[in-house]
């Protein structure tokens, strides 16, 4: 099996993460069915 | 996105190093509101203050996914006139994906960042004579068009 994605939930923990990593957010809106 | 693109290992490699992958449910309120969600799945590229730079909407291809990423990040830098940084990405975009639907859009921002970054027209000129050159039926060698007189 190969490597998965560990996708953030909450909004300040990737805006937190992403000014600590120096990094942009991908932000998906999906349909969970 | 679940079954074919995400699970790639291109994608995860890529997305793991460049980017902090953030996902909620399409209804989730207030984020779905705010961000105008009508269709899913929509992909958008933010800074990290929470500003929207770059949106697609519809399934994409790993092949495809990556550049698009790469064009969100292009245009962030881009917009807060960091264009070294743009250029920089959209080298990579052109160079490493020029068969993607992103590369004629990065081609043309190429010529637009060093347009404004030197003052000087010449660029945005290269970037028409590619775009007719390599995308000819893209629509962005159409709006580069008035560029082919300067």
């Amino acid at each position: 099996m190969g490597k998965m994605l560990v996708w953030e939930t909450k909004m300040d923990v990737a805006l937190a993460r992403a000014k600590a990593e120096n990094k942009h957010i991908l932000f998906d809106f999906f349909n969970p069915g | 996105m679940d079954a074919v693109t995400y699970p790639n290992d291109s994608v995860v490699e890529f997305i793991q190093k460049h980017l902090i992958p953030l996902r909620v449910a399409f209804d989730a309120k207030p984020l779905s509101t705010n961000f105008n969600i009508k269709w899913t799945p929509t992909l958008i590229t933010l800074d990290s203050n929470g500003k929207e730079h770059y949106r697609t909407v519809g399934f994409l291809p790993p092949e495809e996914l990556i550049p698009s990423l790469l064009l969100g990040i292009a245009k962030s830098h881009f917009n807060g006139e960091r264009f070294n940084e743009a250029l920089s990405v959209l080298d990579k975009i052109i160079a490493e994906y020029p068969k993607s639907d992103s590369a004629p859009e990065a081609v043309y921002l190429r010529g637009v960042c060093k347009y404004k970054s030197t003052h000087k027209p010449q660029p945005l000129k290269e970037a028409y004579e590619q775009l007719q050159a390599n995308y000819s039926s893209s629509e962005w060698t159409k709006r580069a068009y008035p560029y082919r007189l300067l």
